[in-house]
């Protein structure tokens, strides 16, 4: 029997009583439910682990192509891990191919342009994100309280089949895989994985890299020989990617993914949709583009000497650490602005004071100017380019 | 894929102070930080641990 909404007040509450549809809107008066109440769990706001999980971020430009080796092609915080002698090649792309009324703008497409099959051995493309320990720690991983973790996605591919999805612990070199299928092909499927708490192996707790969550996109034998294995263990290579399709087996093939969101527990919530400009921040953590074209500011500069330029850039975010200078090099790529005139520069270096709050750019090398001058610096050509490195 | 790695040297205060790297077939560079966290800067001594050398032109004036 249901009380709700009708007497004894005091009446306990049963199961069925508040399954699933039953406490409509309707059946709540205004203000009846208490900030307390709302929830339990230990993180509500920005649960999702994931960053940029609706692709929407792609600071290094919307597609590249001649995707072979490892690196972040074009979506921040996604990475293409290729160990491929072979060797497959993809583009990859922020794209507007989305699941409908879904609320995502991008995905991520990756499109086979060389194919492989098979892989060898010991070859194999993952799509991988990675994440810091310190980030992670109320996950209280390698304790009796291990929270479990679920993943939830869209995907889509015309290659329908096993796929398989693994959490690999970089710190104590445990995994899980679980296997999920593309069932039709060219359609937009959501996926929900929950992977159990792991009691063994506590998580770094620093700013390097500590957990990977991984997507399987093809793997040669020695990852796919053994069983698979679907409860936290120590990593066996044969036992990781067992069953997985091979995604590049044809220039055919396209994936998309978006909306991956990996978070506490055992049930997927909505995807937690951010304001763009906090999701451009968070990944500004690990990448920031500065500049590329011609004509575009950098910063100001100053000549330490007649053949010596300096030049100090405020980071946007604290980065995870000292970025690398990310940079395309080439005659005249840069310029210093002074004194009615322009000093071009092929270049710039890290200078030793750098650190992940402000970069200073150094060029000894081209510059031709006057001791104590200030000066603009810009980027000076089409294909100019500049950008801070601290990625995972 | 690495295809040189060079010492780079303050301007101010002479000291070795990043790596600069460039890749194959890339015009792309990279200045790579004395940062153990930086990736890169993994990446390079993987480099140097496979038995490649790090050239080093000196800091000097």
């Amino acid at each position: 029997m249901s009380y709700i909404g009708s007497k004894p007040a005091d009446a306990v509450l049963e199961t069925d009583d508040i399954a699933d549809g039953v406490v409509t809107t309707s059946k709540l008066a205004d203000d009846s439910v208490t900030n307390p109440k709302l929830f339990t769990g230990s993180q509500q706001n920005f649960r999702n682990i994931i960053i940029n999980g609706d692709m929407s971020i792609a600071q290094r430009g919307t597609s590249t192509s001649s995707v072979s080796t490892t690196q972040y092609p074009s979506l921040d915080r996604f990475q293409m891990l290729t160990q491929t002698a072979g060797s497959a090649v993809f583009t990859v792309s922020q794209d507007t191919d989305v699941p409908s009324g879904q609320g995502f703008a991008k995905s991520q497409k990756i499109d086979v342009t060389t194919a492989l099959d098979p892989y060898a051995s010991s070859n194999f493309t993952n799509l991988r994100y990675i994440m810091e320990g310190q980030m992670l720690q109320y996950l209280k991983k390698g304790t009796a309280n291990a929270e479990s973790l679920t993943l939830s996605f869209w995907v889509k591919s015309n290659k329908t089949g096993t796929y398989i999805a693994e959490l690999f612990d970089a710190d104590n070199s445990r995994q899980i895989s679980k296997a999920y299928t593309i069932d039709s092909a060219s359609t937009w499927e959501k996926k929900t994985i929950t992977f159990a708490g792991d009691t063994t192996g506590t998580l770094d707790n620093d700013n390097n890299r500590s957990l990977d969550l991984r997507f399987w996109l093809g793997a040669g034998s020695s990852y796919t020989s053994g069983t698979l294995n679907t409860s936290w263990n120590s990593s066996t290579n044969a036992n990781r990617a067992v069953g997985q399709v091979n995604f590049a087996d044809s220039t055919s093939n396209d994936f998309w993914i978006t909306g991956v969101q990996l978070e506490a527990g055992t049930t997927a919530s909505d995807f937690e949709f951010l304001p763009h400009d906090v999701n451009l921040r968070r990944c500004l953590r690990y990448y920031q583009f500065v500049a590329s074209d011609a004509n575009k500011d950098l910063c100001v500069g100053a000549y330490y000497s007649a053949n010596s330029i300096l030049g100090s850039i405020q980071l946007k975010e604290v980065m995870r650490t000292t970025p690398s200078i990310d940079i395309e090099t080439g005659t005249s790529y840069y310029a210093s602005f002074l004194n009615n005139t322009v000093d071009t520069l092929n270049t710039f270096t890290l200078s030793s004071s750098s650190h992940n709050k402000s970069i200073c750019l150094v060029n000894s090398t081209e510059a031709s100017g006057i001791v104590g001058y200030a000066s603009i610096l810009r980027a000076n050509n089409v294909n100019s380019y500049l950008a801070f490195d601290s990625e995972l | 894929m690495i295809e040189t790695v060079t010492k780079n040297y303050d301007t101010i205060t002479n000291e070795f102070c990043s790596y600069q790297v460039t890749y194959v077939n890339s015009n792309r560079v990279k200045s790579v930080p004395l940062d153990e966290a930086n990736t890169d800067y993994q990446l390079i001594q993987e480099w140097i641990a496979e038995g490649n050398t790090v050239i080093d032109n000196g800091g000097g004036e």
